[in-house]
């Protein structure tokens, strides 16, 4: 029998990232190697839980709770640093992917493991809100990430300073190219998102636009709308300025769908998004072997 | 070993007798192995001539006179009619394991005049390809330059020797530029004055790509010439503030005694078409040419020649440090190849050794054979390689003892007492 917790995914993050900040110092071939092998065994286990969840539950781990859509967005953006590390193994990508991925892993345990309703006749719809929503989250936290490496370089620039062998960081005119096609990516896919959220709530008949989740995410998506409006209404846009701009509209989204939920959950105030009581620690999932199966059925 | 090179570098003369000593053109090349040969027939030679070191590695497996210092400097002197007495001091010479070493060390960078510069790598094998066409290489400068080409690449991967640029331009360029734009090939470079830094700095930059360049100067006859050896344009100097106002590199490199471009000048020029469009400035003046607040706008990257000269002495002494880890696969290398040389060296006498033996029982055999030849032909097959096995570890021994030596140095004093005792000759 296989035993994953949270904890087991958060604490082989934390050792990794442990690992990814010596790269400021300057990084053998042993740390990126330990780094690359404990980011690996924790997607490995992030993989695993994910999967006993969605059979624990019997719904997609989207759908099942906020806790399982959280770790789903930290799943997809694991994934996203790794194969951009394997492509390029001296981007200094990791310093500031780990926190949030280890804060968005942490942030799961506030939230209710369960959801607050059955989506079974509107199953479609509800996992269109949600995969839209995932997504383009992570298109937005992407843009985050930029956007931070992209001050990151402004700054060593101005400071004239030399750049590290180990850390790489890309040109300031690809991260402001890469930033427009994260949030141009982000805004179609949130949209979709909040439209499906709009329509499965007429379904359903609940007034959500009280329901301070559903009304954050929407300012978050307004912000973010604006911020691709103002990047495609200008031919030329101050770049560190852009960098700021994103960075502080995706903290604020991230806010929104995340810092909300946790807030809503432990006040207990009702939400559309589940409102159970805050469970500090959860528990172990089982992963039944190949043995236990057959212990079955004998 | 039979090897020798003389030199004339940066380091022990002046430029004005480098430049008479060098081999400049392909046509002096290959008339100097001409004559090289005429004169030395039987020796092996490598010419290798950069704007830092004229030297001449000679080598001969036998004793040769011609491979001394005093004719090399002769074939130097005479081929380019340079009088003896006018550089003689001024060449230095080493011999046997010391050449090797100093080859090892010029093509690793470590006796050029930056520290880790990669181009002498490009040269070493440049002239060990022309003394191969010219039919002027032989066994042992076939395996001085391969374990030449071999030791380069092993302290470029094994050591940082390469890491960070050293020069102010290439800094500019390769440490700042290229972290501000993805690509130059579309990007506007405006030139500011017309001097040596100027040119320099557009050569890092035509490498990368630049294409479009605007020169602009008080003199317009430099601009010119500056403009059309990088395909350049040329503007007059009422034009500054409209080319400020479009570039996105400005490299500027004028003789003023104060600020060129002030801060206002600079906001006016770049407010009314590119206000935000990123902008690298290479300010090369002493004093310098833009004001030093421009650097405090959004957008804009400036970088003065005290600023690249710090980063230039930052990476030098980052790349000195590396120094003694060079040093030691030099030696690694130069002890590898001095073994495989003496062990090549003792190969001819080995081989008499075990031919002689071996034929002194092939003799011994036939006379046995003669009286016993109701020998069925098994028999003998039998007793050949029984005897035949018997001398390969009877010559195991003396073999071993010669290969041990000859990691250790010459080994001329067992090659010697192997050849008087069993008389080969």
């Amino acid at each position: 029998m296989l035993n994953v917790s949270v904890f087991c995914i958060f604490a082989s993050y934390l050792v990794a990232f442990g690992f990814e900040l010596t790269r400021l110092r300057g990084q053998g071939w042993l740390a990126r190697t330990l780094t690359l092998g404990f980011a690996t065994a924790g997607l490995l286990a992030h993989t695993l839980y994910l999967l006993a969840r969605a059979s624990a539950e019997n719904l997609p781990p989207l759908l099942s709770s906020s806790h399982d859509w959280l770790l789903v967005l930290a799943w997809l953006l694991m994934v996203l640093y790794l194969v951009l590390t394997i492509v390029d193994s001296q981007l200094a990508v990791g310093i500031i992917s780990f926190p949030l991925i280890i804060g968005l892993v942490a942030t799961s345990w506030l939230l209710p493991e369960t959801s607050a309703r059955s989506w079974d006749p509107l199953r479609s719809w509800a996992m269109l809100h949600a995969s839209s929503l995932v997504l383009g989250t992570a298109a937005v936290l992407v843009g985050f990430v930029i956007s931070l490496l992209f001050l990151w370089q402004n700054e060593r620039l101005k400071q004239g300073a030399i750049a590290k062998r180990s850390l790489s960081l890309p040109s300031l005119e690809q991260l402001a190219r890469l930033n427009l096609w994260a949030i141009s990516t982000a805004v179609p896919l949130l949209s979709v998102g909040v439209l499906s959220g709009i329509i499965l709530t007429n379904w359903t008949s609940e007034n959500v636009w009280i329901d301070p989740v559903v009304l954050g995410g929407t300012i978050g998506w307004a912000l973010i709308c604006g911020l691709l409006t103002w990047q495609l209404s200008r031919t030329r846009t101050p770049g560190r300025k852009v960098a700021v701009a994103t960075a502080w509209s995706s903290g604020l989204l991230l806010l929104a769908y995340v810092g909300l939920q946790v807030l809503t959950s432990a006040a207990g105030v009702s939400s559309v998004h589940g409102a159970k009581p805050v469970k500090v620690a959860p528990q172990a999932v089982t992963l039944p072997t190949k043995s236990a199966n057959e212990e079955g059925q004998k | 070993m039979n090897l020798h090179v003389v030199s004339c570098n940066h380091q022990s003369s002046g430029l004005a007798i480098r430049e008479r000593l060098a081999f400049s053109s392909a046509e002096d090349i290959q008339r100097a192995y001409q004559e090289f040969h005429e004169r030395f027939p039987t020796s092996e030679v490598v010419f290798l001539s950069t704007c830092n070191r004229v030297e001449v590695y000679a080598a001969n497996t036998e004793e040769d006179p011609a491979v001394v210092r005093q004719n090399l400097a002769s074939f130097l002197s005479e081929f380019h009619h340079v009088p003896l007495e006018e550089f003689s001091e001024e060449l230095t010479e080493h011999t046997g394991p010391e050449a090797v070493q100093h080859l090892f060390q010029v093509v690793s960078s470590l006796d050029s005049m930056v520290l880790g510069e990669p181009q002498i790598v490009a040269q070493v094998k440049e002239a060990y390809r022309k003394a191969d066409e010219n039919g002027s290489c032989g066994a042992l400068t076939h395996a001085l330059f391969q374990g030449a080409i071999r030791t380069s690449n092993r302290v470029r991967t094994e050591t940082r020797l390469s890491n960070g640029r050293v020069s102010i331009a290439s800094v500019a360029v390769g440490e700042f530029g290229k972290s501000i734009f993805d690509t130059f090939a579309d990007k506007l470079v405006v030139v500011i004055g017309a001097g040596e830094m100027a040119e320099e700095t557009l050569r890092y930059l035509a490498d990368e790509g630049v294409q479009q360049v605007i020169v602009v100067n008080r003199s317009r006859d430099r601009a010119e010439r500056l403009a059309e050896k990088y395909r350049g344009q040329v503007a007059d100097w009422q034009q500054l503030d409209e080319w400020l106002g479009k570039a996105d590199v400005i490299v500027s490199t004028t003789g003023a005694d104060e600020p060129v471009v002030t801060m206002a000048r600079f906001e006016l020029a770049r407010s009314k078409q590119n206000r935000y469009k990123p902008v690298f400035i290479i300010d090369l003046g002493a004093p310098r040419d833009f004001d030093a607040k421009i650097a405090s706008l959004d957008d804009v990257y400036l970088y003065d020649i005290d600023s690249l000269q710090k980063t230039c002495d930052r990476n030098r002494k980052l790349r000195q440090a590396e120094v003694e880890k060079a040093n030691r696969i030099i030696e690694e290398e130069t002890q590898r190849f001095m073994s495989e040389f003496y062990s090549r060296a003792g190969g001819a006498i080995v081989k008499r050794l075990r031919d002689d033996w071996h034929s002194i029982s092939q003799q011994e055999l036939q006379k046995l054979f003669s009286k016993l030849s109701h020998l069925p032909a098994e028999d003998r097959d039998a007793i050949e390689r029984t005897v035949a096995r018997i001398v390969n570890k009877l010559l195991h021994p003396p073999l071993e003892a010669l290969r041990d030596e000859s990691k250790g140095g010459s080994p001329n004093g067992l090659l010697d007492a192997l050849s008087r005792l069993f008389r080969l000759r």
